[in-house]
């Protein structure tokens, strides 16, 4: 049995699924030695607040990774979103949340149609639209921080239940929906579809093209949803928001087992993965280590952890 | 294109050099637009060098990662290997003194063909590898500079001005391209690199050792990048940098593809990424020129950026697109 | 006509190769080619024709045997360099060609430091020696073209002389006799490229002795001097033509190891067809490739159409799919006019599937066999009608049926597909049209590169498809196709449609 473990077929074969949960383990393990309050109800609840909108944010930039494409505007998008709430909800109440929503659908739809019709590499789409998200989000805020009064907005991510606050909740509820939709619903197959082989879903009935724009707007949706959770969870924001989040973000969806070649993995990969980064950035935070510092280890992390999650078989030539 | 005459010679020639290289018409269509709405300041010589300014950062940046564009990998260390080799300058000088320069196209080498080694020997994305490598980059610098530019004194005469409303930088750009553009054009590699970005696995079974060639191709980016960046240094303000701006990252791409080198590789090079810069540096200038809020520059520029990318990926015709 | 003298111009005797201590996939095989001969080495899939070749090309070492060259014993080559200082040069399959190089560039690729000057090419005179190689060996081409300009048949002939050329250059001698292999050439091909191809080849005999590696019978039979025939990595027969006669039949059996079956050559299973109409083609014209084409497809009727590449067969096929649109004529699907730019999705929803037999297309490689069916039937295997939720016992349950009709040779219903063979592979697009059951479905190339006996698998269930009502349309490349699987066939050429001829009559024009 032993033997059998260590052999080399196995393990490549199940390192996708074996190695996002031995890190997760390892690392907790690790910081928690480091710091005996890494565990703590204090830790716990400082944790559960860094993961809880990141996760929403990352379930959805699975389902464009899945299909093998990249979107970029995801952190400004969240940006967009909490900034709009700020701004506006002394002016429109709870209407801000169903406004910040639609526009950030309506980004996504955007960078679905330059994609799916005007046929632009996704990277670059996506890169274009934060762009204009964030001339946006500028323009709006003028630059200055602002800060969320209404008690009941911020109740949405703050009110205590069972210990943890509500946004841990939308985040596992929001999962589980992620996961459902993946794995039993025929949009999740269509999904892995359009991923593993565009071709080959279009002659499987897919409108490739519509498919590609509803996942952009999923994701965009998500992000917006996160950036809602996460004003109310902050009470306040400026341009910063989401400043660090594009690499750890990519690398979490990544980390957890979805592979940039699409066609793989899923949003119940996505969890492991959102834990390991989180929880890593929180320990750094811990350990003191400076902001810049911090970004190159991130940067090689995503690499490291995208490398070891490339389907080989599909690409043969490595450009 | 065969050439009957040498009276037939002109309209022909003209018409198919447009036809391979769409992207003059929208340099032609964007200078004529802007002329007409801001004459007085679009159409001055002072305006002519600025623009030329432009295009040597443009394309000084870009002329190591389309090398790379055209093997249908992705270079994005470029910015990374500026930074770094600024602050590296400004290390060494009390050391090395003037020769410290010289740091910056030995960094270039040094990172080129380490990413080539890594790229080719551990199977990894290029895209993933160098943008890594540029936030890597960055960190290095911000560390090694404490968060604050560094200026330093000494090679402004690479930049001084020898004839009026023509920059200097703008001279010393023209061999670096050259080479460039022979290198792709003219010699074995060159041939070599377009084969290997048509159909790499075809240039393997002819026997050519491609994993030598990809990483003499990153090795030449680098370099290229090194080299451009002697000049880069004094032209962008003579301070080692400790900001990565996206906009330094994201234009010169975009110069690439809208010049008409397909991010797919096996066509374009170093003399279409030209005239995309161009193209962009014109755009920029007319935009500044409209006197329009710095905000709602920026929403705009935004949106160009969007319509040139439709338009370069228009190139990309029947190759599925993530 | 050249033809070949008696001592072989190369010999491999007693070549044995296994990989990782378990596959076995050569044993005691010898073959020999003789000076200006074309000899052909045939056998299925996985038979040891690619692993044979590689080794005298290079790419690795056999375990066991001997290269003679001329009769004296030489070292196998290390790699395909060395292989060509030995005389022996491959054609590939795929993937030789690259586009995107003018064709002299591509023909001196590797070669180029004849040409090179203080690091610069001397490219008038690459274009110069380019041009006297392709007249030298009759390639109708211009060196300044790019490689992606040509015709199929001609980028082959390009890497022929390509091969060709390597040789000399490695031996520095313009006067040798080149073996070069050609590693299935006719694949990509149509049959018109086909026997341009084929009278090129026997053109350039006078330059070099060929290896024609195939397993289209026909083809062997016709354009090869002596066949050596392999089957599960052994030598099992060897046939000279000019010594004696040999049917396709025989070699059939020598390839397949048993008899071709009776039954599918029935003329009695097919006529199953009913007076109903589904599919209305009317004045159907696209500019370019096909014009005025009309007929009616009946229910449970398979229709081919049949000719040379360019005559329009492919783009009618996949017009229908949805893959290409039309200008002119009108599309009526059920009685319903069809709109000219429909995607394929759509002809999908009104009742038609395209099958291709280029399996890289159409299946998801990297997912286990029951996803892949059920991808198209997802409408069967829904929990409870409206609501779209996946039920896993369902989806089971139609794999395990298909996979146990088709007789598919897989592990489970949950092994990947990229680990199946090829002919299994086509196995499981077939079944998974058997299961959904489309009102018509379009075949292109199904049997295209498998071996015999998953081809005689997949006509059994196309014939039985079509004795439960699905009307098909056929386009392929295989006469023996049509007369098997057609109640009718329509011959086609430059794009229009020039008569219509029963499987019988095909026979006899194809024999013409």
């Amino acid at each position: 049995m032993a033997r059998l473990l260590l052999s080399r077929e196995w393990l490549r074969r199940n390192m996708t699924t074996v190695g996002p949960m031995v890190a997760a383990i390892a690392i907790i393990a690790g910081f928690q030695v480091i710091n005996p309050f890494f565990l703590s109800y204090q830790g716990i609840t400082t944790l559960v607040y860094a993961m809880s909108y990141f996760l929403i944010a990352a379930c959805g930039l699975t389902f464009v990774i899945m299909t093998g494409s990249f979107d970029f505007s995801v952190p400004s998008v969240l940006k967009l979103a909490a900034l709009l709430c700020v701004l506006y909800i002394d002016k429109l109440g709870f209407l801000v949340i169903p406004l910040a929503l639609l526009i950030s659908v309506g980004f996504g739809f955007i960078n679905g149609l330059f994609v799916a019709k005007f046929n632009v590499p996704s990277f670059m789409a996506t890169l274009g639209v934060s762009v204009v998200v964030e001339g946006i989000a500028l323009y709006l805020s003028k630059g200055f921080l602002h800060m969320m009064y209404d008690e009941t907005f911020r109740a949405l991510a703050t009110t205590f239940i069972a210990g943890l606050p509500s946004i841990f909740y939308w985040a596992m509820g929001i999962w589980i929906i992620s996961t459902f939709i993946a794995m039993c619903m025929p949009f999740g197959r269509h999904t892995y579809a359009v991923g593993g082989n565009p071709i080959g879903a279009r002659l499987s009935g897919i409108n490739v093209e519509r498919h590609r724009i509803y996942v952009f707007m999923l994701s965009s949706f998500f992000a917006g949803l996160a950036g809602v959770l996460y004003m109310a969870q902050l009470g306040g924001g400026s341009m910063l928001i989401g400043a660090d989040m594009p690499i750890p973000l990519f690398a979490s969806v990544v980390a957890g087992g979805t592979a940039l070649t699409g066609g793989v993995g899923g949003p119940h990969r996505t969890l492991l993965g959102v834990i390991i980064i989180t929880w890593i950035q929180a320990g750094m935070l811990m350990l003191a280590i400076g902001r810049d510092t911090q970004m190159v280890i991130f940067g090689l992390i995503a690499l490291g952890v995208a490398i070891a999650t490339i389907d080989r078989r599909r690409i043969k030539i490595i450009k | 294109m065969k050439i009957l005459g040498r009276n037939r010679l002109i309209t022909p020639v003209i018409i198919q050099t447009l036809k391979a290289h769409p992207v003059i018409l929208a340099l032609i269509a964007l200078v004529v637009m802007f002329s007409g709405l801001y004459p007085e300041r679009f159409l001055t010589p002072l305006n002519f060098s600025t623009i030329l300014r432009q295009l040597v950062t443009l394309t000084l940046f870009a002329l190591g990662p389309s090398i790379i564009v055209v093997t249908g990998s992705l270079d994005l260390s470029y910015v990374g290997i500026w930074m770094l080799g600024g602050i590296l300058v400004w290390l060494l000088m009390p050391i090395l003194g003037m020769f410290s320069i010289l740091v910056i196209p030995l960094l270039g080498l040094a990172t080129g063909l380490l990413i080539g080694v890594i790229q080719v020997k551990g199977k990894i994305p290029s895209f993933i590898l160098t943008l890594s490598l540029l936030v890597t980059y960055w960190g290095l610098t911000a560390t090694l500079s404490g968060g604050y530019p560094k200026p330093v004194r000494g090679y402004e005469f690479i930049t001084a001005p020898l004839i009026p409303y023509l920059p200097t930088a703008f001279l010393w750009s023209i061999p670096i391209i050259t080479a460039a553009v022979f290198i792709m054009n003219r010699t074995r590699i060159g041939t070599y690199l377009y084969a290997i970005g048509s159909n790499e696995e075809g240039v393997q079974l002819a026997g050519i050792n491609v994993d030598k060639y990809k990483i003499l191709a990153f090795t030449l980016s680098g370099l290229f990048t090194g080299i451009g960046s002697i000049i880069l240094f004094p032209h962008l303000g003579s301070a080692a940098p400790v900001e990565l701006l996206l906009d330094n990252v994201v234009w010169p791409l975009v110069a690439i593809v809208l010049g008409g080198t397909p991010l797919v590789g096996g066509s374009g090079g170093p003399q279409r990424t030209i005239l995309g810069a161009l193209t962009v540096a014109v755009v920029w200038r007319g935009l500044l020129l409209s006197l329009l809020q710095p905000e709602a520059i920026k929403l705009l520029v935004g949106l160009l950026l969007i319509v040139s990318i439709v338009v370069g990926a228009r190139g990309l015709k029947g190759v599925t697109i993530t | 006509m050249v033809t070949p003298m008696d001592t072989p111009l190369l010999e491999v005797k007693g070549v044995s190769k296994t990989f990782d201590g378990v596959v076995r996939a050569l044993d005691d095989v010898s073959i020999a080619a003789r000076q200006n001969e074309i000899v052909g080495v045939v056998g299925e899939n996985g038979a040891g024709k690619s692993t044979l070749m590689k080794i005298l090309v290079g790419v690795y070492p056999p375990d066991k045997g001997e290269l003679c060259y001329r009769g004296r014993k030489v070292p196998f080559p290390k790699n395909p360099k060395e292989a060509a200082k030995r005389g022996i040069s491959m054609v590939y399959q795929e993937k030789g060609v690259i586009p995107r190089l003018k064709i002299y560039q591509f023909l001196l690729l590797g070669y180029e430091d004849k040409y090179v000057k203080f690091s610069r090419l001397q490219i008038d005179k690459m274009k110069k020696h380019a041009r006297e190689i392709l007249e030298e060996l009759h390639v109708k081409c211009d060196a300044e073209d790019f490689m992606y300009e040509l015709p199929l048949s001609t980028q082959k002939m390009v890497e022929i002389a390509r091969a060709i050329l390597s040789v000399r250059l490695e031996r520095g001698d313009a006067n040798v006799t080149p073996i070069i292999i050609l590693d299935e050439p006719t694949a990509p091909l149509t049959v018109e490229e086909r026997r341009e191809l084929f009278s090129d080849i026997l053109d350039m005999k006078k330059n070099a002795s060929f290896i024609f590696v195939s397993h289209i019978i026909p083809e062997v039979m016709e354009f090869t001097d002596r066949v050596h025939v392999l089957r599960d990595g052994k030598l099992v027969a060897h046939y000279d033509s000019s010594k004696e006669k040999i049917t396709e039949e025989d070699l059939f059996r020598a390839i397949v190891g048993r008899e071709s079956s009776e039954y599918i050559y029935k003329p009695e299973v097919k006529r199953v067809v009913s007076e109903e109409v589904v599919l209305t083609v009317k004045n159907l014209t696209k500019n370019g490739c096909y014009y005025d084409t009309s007929f009616d497809l009946h229910k449970g009727e398979c229709i081919g159409i049949f000719g040379p590449a360019g005559s329009g067969k492919s783009e009618i096929i996949k017009t229908i799919a949805g893959l290409i649109s039309f200008e002119g004529g009108v599309l009526i699907v059920r009685g319903q006019k069809v709109k000219a730019d429909e995607l394929p999705h759509v002809r999908l929803g009104r009742g038609i599937g395209y099958f291709s037999g280029e399996t890289g297309k159409e299946l998801f490689l990297n997912w286990p066999i029951v996803k892949n069916i059920s991808i198209v039937n997802i409408e069967k295997i829904l929990l409870r009608k409206p609501i779209p939720v996946i039920s896993f016992n369902a989806e089971k349950k139609m794999a395990e049926k298909i996979v146990k009709k088709l007789r598919i040779r897989a592990p489970s219903i949950n092994t990947d597909c990229y680990s199946l063979s090829g002919g299994s592979k086509q196995k499981v697009s077939v079944g998974k049209w058997l299961e959904r059951s489309p009102d018509i479905l379009l075949l292109e190339d199904p049997t295209i590169g498998i071996d015999v006996g998953a081809r005689e698998d997949i006509y059994e269930t196309s014939l039985e498809m079509k004795k439960s009502g699905i009307s098909m349309i056929l386009v392929s490349d295989d006469p023996k196709e049509y007369s098997i699987l057609c109640d009718k066939i329509m011959s086609i050429k430059d794009g229009r449609i020039q008569k219509v001829l029963s499987p019988e009559n095909l026979r006899k024009v194809m024999a013409a």
